[in-house]
């Protein structure tokens, strides 16, 4: 297939290869140049421009950090809306908010272009091996063909359903039970430590029991224990972008989250404390502050 | 079993978790003296070979520990302090083993009255369900003097499939009990958070099951009560919202004694109380994702 990509970040970069070693036609576009140079040698072309890039493109596909960054590639002067041709489809797979994915639906379609919504769940070395999972959503026959590019960049695939929306809202529930899991582990500890018993003891009791094999408990927790915060996976800042969306996705479908305002509340908290860069398992030391042990 | 190790233990309150505890401790060949106020269901006991006490005075006389398997604070202070209780009839230098799931406060307390009467307080809550107590697969966090808590370790290992050995005060073992729970609870929260969200966006809740555990919530919390949730399954009851708002209940005021702010459990524990309001308090607790739905204007 004759396939871009836009975005060649730690993530998109992984992706990008997948797709080149499947023996796909490949040109790629990346704001910072240099991010394109592998490509340029493995035989990707490397496009001037997101308009060069589109040009006889069968697929589209956005790996980009923000919102914004999506609106402006794809509505944008010369963005994807304006480039591709009618038919084409865009697959966007980072972490997007409902009103951006509806606004993108809503633009290709004008234009005769379809918007799928393919958010991932893992991390750059899963990325690069091709394991990540995958939740596309869109209309059925886009995914259909793009089904070849979902099992070259994934493991396993999670069809939520026929709205570009619903993949977003699976990605963003994820990321929300994620946060509620690290803000409650950050108020677990703390009230043990406050009755004298050392995390680790509550770490291993959990990991050994219900919460065995949940990566979610297993790594956040036990930077907690080590209270390694400054080793950074995903940043606060970045959970607060998240959160930010999350929150956003419930207020348009009236969904109260509670245990999810905790968490957004702890985000901002830490950022107040000036630990916006810290690991997102240093809610847990904002947890402690306001329980008097910092 | 060798006279070293064979201990003479004393066992009260035989409910489902009790009665399967106390077959362990007979299986292995210990000693046992047993005391339930319903005698019935001891009946299977005396036939593999305990011995029924009358009273909670009998099933102390004599023995080295004795353990509790009671259901809250008020049982526990009355077979301990009340007229033949425990802490009468419990000779100097012995063990009372509390096993049940029970409030740091309280605790605390029977602690220091055993303390006065040279008896020692363990408490060694369980982690599992009545099946997995019957097969010994259950986990034991154990907190009390660490003397103590050697010699009970030789019940643990024929109860349990691992001790987590807590602190060197009883109320070590309550608090991470609690906290264990409190961890159970903030997750079927979140999970019910998460699957309103998704139902509204259109999304199967098989789908956002099989993404939560599949990935980041590999574990089995997750797949229990996600899987209840999916499927809706609220009658079939493991633990009730009811046991759960009890539980809570000790967690929060274990929190308030020590200071420490839970906002998470405090949303939970609110779910809880809809739940009840809305007449689900004998539904298992995973009902808080109908709950949640409801408030989602879902139901």
């Amino acid at each position: 297939m004759r396939i871009g990509f836009i975005g060649l970040g730690r993530m998109g970069k992984g992706m990008a290869h997948r797709i080149l070693s499947g023996g796909h036609d490949l040109a790629v576009y990346d704001v910072a140049t240099q991010a394109t140079v592998e490509f340029a040698k493995g035989g990707a072309h490397v496009a001037s421009s997101i308009e060069d890039l589109c040009k006889d493109r069968e697929v589209v596909i956005t790996m980009l950090a923000e919102d914004a960054a999506v609106h402006e590639v794809a509505l944008g002067r010369g963005g994807l809306c304006a480039s591709l041709p009618a038919g084409a489809i865009h697959m966007a797979s980072g972490t997007y908010g409902i009103a951006t994915i509806r606004a993108l639906e809503t633009a290709h379609a004008k234009s005769k272009q379809t918007l799928i919504a393919v958010p991932v769940l893992g991390r750059p070395d899963l990325a690069a091996s091709g394991q990540l999972g995958l939740v596309p959503a869109g209309p059925k026959e886009a995914l259909e063909r793009c089904e070849a590019l979902f099992k070259l960049m994934g493991r396993r695939i999670f069809y939520a359903g026929l709205k570009p929306e619903s993949a977003s809202a699976i990605k963003l529930a994820n990321n929300a039970v994620l946060g509620c899991a690290i803000t409650a582990m950050g108020e677990g500890f703390s009230l043990v430590r406050k009755h004298g018993v050392e995390a680790k003891v509550l770490y291993e009791v959990l990991t050994e029991g219900l919460f065995a094999g949940a990566p979610a408990y297993v790594g956040y927790g036990k930077t907690m224990v080590d209270e390694s915060y400054h080793k950074v996976g995903s940043p606060i800042t970045i959970g607060m972008k998240d959160a930010i969306l999350i929150a956003g996705a419930a207020n348009l479908a009236h969904v109260p989250m509670p245990s999810h305002d905790v968490y957004l509340e702890r985000l901002l908290g830490a950022i107040a404390h000036g630990d916006g860069d810290l690991d997102q398992a240093g809610l847990a030391r904002e947890q402690s502050r306001a329980s008097g042990l910092e | 079993m060798s006279e070293a190790t064979r201990l003479r233990v004393g066992f009260i309150g035989l409910g489902r978790m009790g009665l399967a505890m106390a077959n362990r401790l007979l299986g292995a060949g210990h000693d046992l003296v047993v005391f339930n106020r319903s005698p019935e269901k001891a009946a299977d006991l005396v036939k593999a070979g305990a011995t029924l006490a009358p009273s909670v005075k009998g099933a102390c006389e004599g023995r080295e520990i004795v353990i509790t398997m009671v259901s809250d604070d008020a049982a526990l202070r009355e077979v301990t302090l009340g007229p033949g209780g425990i802490r009468e009839s419990l000779a100097p230098g012995e063990i009372h083993l509390a096993m049940g799931t029970h409030a740091v406060a309280e605790i605390q307390k029977l602690a220091a009255v055993h303390n006065e009467a040279k008896q020692i307080l363990v408490a060694a809550p369980v982690l599992g369900r009545p099946d997995m107590a019957a097969t010994g697969q259950v986990s034991i966090v154990a907190g009390g003097p660490s003397q103590s808590v050697k010699k009970c370790d030789l019940l643990f290992q024929v109860m349990g499939r691992r001790t987590f050995q807590c602190g060197e005060r009883p109320e070590h073992a309550s608090i991470t009990k609690l906290a264990n729970n409190f961890m159970l609870g903030c997750a079927i929260g979140a999970m019910a958070e998460g699957f309103s969200l998704v139902r509204k966006y259109g999304v199967v809740p098989q789908v956002f099951y099989e993404v939560m555990t599949e990935g980041l919530f590999a574990a089995p919390s997750y797949k229990v009560y996600g899987k209840i949730m999916v499927d809706e399954a609220y009658d079939k009851v493991g633990f009730t919202t009811l046991l759960g708002l009890k539980d809570f209940g000790l967690i929060m005021a274990a929190a308030e004694a020590a200071r420490v702010p839970l906002p998470s459990g405090n949303a939970f524990r609110d779910r809880l109380l809809s739940a009840l309001a809305h007449n689900d308090g004998n539904k298992d607790w995973a009902v808080v994702g109908r709950e949640q739905a409801r408030a989602s204007g879902l139901e």
